[in-house]
């Protein structure tokens, strides 16, 4: 039996059917997958998902020749879940991705980004790109300030992680992962009933939810932000990046709305193919996985493409 | 708006603290820490005792306020519901008293944050409590 399978309901598992590997990554334990030989393509999922967000990607993705790498975040799917809100921190995320893609020693990097998968993936690429070999990014950012609108209303978005009520909330009762997530998604009756469980099902007690409401905690709204320095560094060196890149958006996404994100993302990446719209809120990959993966693999293709022909 | 008590140190013997929630960051937004120090008058008591009080199901919840080195105090908040000591908790009344909590908390910070925000968010989470 699986850790996957311990956790999951059978259409879950089915959907997830992979050899969990784990590794010591910067003090904890990371779970991750490995399939498929290639060129590494790393997918990098943030709150409150896992790997499993990635379900549409793994095959399409081993079957066109890449190896696909998806770890689940300290704090998150079946990796350790510190229980302390200090043991998380922005830079700390950076290391422990960081720690596993080094301890596997890849190189020709393609890193899929998506929430907190932008920033902690950013880090690692602007940091290490002689390892990488391209990044695709979807409903992200990487830059200090202004906030999405999304992120500065009280309605819902501060009320449900400030002191207290973060806890309460989103920890007793898995208010992100339970709810959150369907409201984020266009076809939710389908996301209710093929990947609701496989979420909730790796957040089950309280305290192993922390990082929902933590994550957002971290989210700069004003100038006394404690990230606000990691942030200032994202932009500049990003603008800086000549790594070739994909930009993928939801039409429908209204957290990092495309016009604004995806256009900041444009104009520091001015190379960058895309927007490539698809339908989707700020769970793409739940409404269009299967077009996303094949325009992840086409554009990859096309970077193998051009390099064979120079 | 709810019927909330804050109470002097009520009877212990008999009784066990029961862990509900920790909150590790009280300041996050300092309004918060503001209305603790505030309402329990920290900046004397320091953390010489809990602040406790009596929750409208009747049940009392003691609030044990946390420091940590470097931050100002509080920089944490667990609270306990006391119960008889060898029983189990009820749940369900601790989660009704929980949100009468967050709720006396969120009308006495005011400013910017409203009970009319928080019943929205409760009622769109579909949090059992805010639904009744």
């Amino acid at each position: 039996m699986t850790n996957a399978s311990f956790v999951l309901s059978n259409p879950a598992h089915a959907q997830w059917p992979y050899e969990p590997h784990f590794a010591r990554v910067n003090g904890w334990r990371m779970h991750y997958i490995d399939e498929g030989r290639g060129d590494p393509v790393v997918l990098l999922h943030g709150n409150p998902t896992w790997g499993f967000l990635y379900r549409d990607f793994v095959a399409p993705l081993t079957d066109a020749g890449y190896r696909v790498i998806v770890p689940d975040m300290i704090g998150f799917g079946l990796s350790e879940k510190p229980t302390r809100e200090q043991a998380h921190s922005l830079d700390g995320h950076i290391a422990n991705l960081t720690g596993l893609l080094r301890g596997l020693d890849l190189w020709r990097i393609t890193l899929v980004c998506h929430d907190w998968g932008g920033p902690t993936g950013l880090g690692f690429a602007l940091a290490n790109v002689a390892r990488m070999k391209a990044l695709v990014l979807m409903s992200t950012w990487a830059w200090p300030l202004p906030p999405a609108a999304f992120h500065t209303r009280m309605f819902p978005w501060r009320m449900m992680h400030a002191p207290v009520l973060g806890p309460y909330l989103l920890g007793r009762h898995n208010a992100l992962a339970a709810r959150g997530l369907s409201l984020s998604v266009v076809g939710r009756e389908r996301f209710r009933t093929r990947a609701q469980g496989a979420y909730e099902a790796v957040l089950p007690d309280p305290a192993s939810r922390l990082l929902t409401w933590t994550w957002p905690r971290w989210i700069p709204l004003d100038e006394t932000a404690r990230a606000l320095d990691r942030f200032r560094w994202l932009e500049r060196e990003l603008a800086r990046c000549k790594l070739p890149a994909l930009l993928v958006w939801g039409r429908e996404d209204d957290v990092f709305d495309c016009d604004t994100f995806c256009g900041r993302f444009k104009a520091l990446l001015p190379h960058a193919e895309g927007p490539y719209l698809v339908t989707g809120r700020h769970f793409l990959q739940e409404d269009s996985g299967p077009e996303i993966a094949s325009a992840v693999s086409d554009f990859v293709k096309r970077l193998d493409q051009r390099e064979s022909s120079t | 708006m709810t019927a909330l008590e804050i109470t002097d140190e009520p009877r212990l013997e008999g009784m066990r603290r029961a862990f509900v929630l920790a909150e590790d960051r009280i300041g996050h937004y300092p309004e918060f820490r503001d209305f603790f120090v505030r309402i329990f008058d920290l900046d004397r008591v320091g953390l010489a005792k809990p602040g406790y009080l009596v929750a409208p199901s009747g049940l009392s919840y003691a609030l044990v306020f946390v420091g940590r080195s470097g931050e100002r105090f509080p920089s944490g908040l667990e609270i306990y519901a006391l119960v008889p000591e060898l029983e189990p908790l009820d749940e369900s009344i601790v989660d009704r008293d929980l949100w009468a909590i967050s709720r006396w908390m969120i009308d006495g910070i005011g400013g910017q944050w409203s009970l009319a925000d928080l019943d929205a968010t409760g009622r769109l989470l579909r949090i059992p409590a805010a639904l009744q």
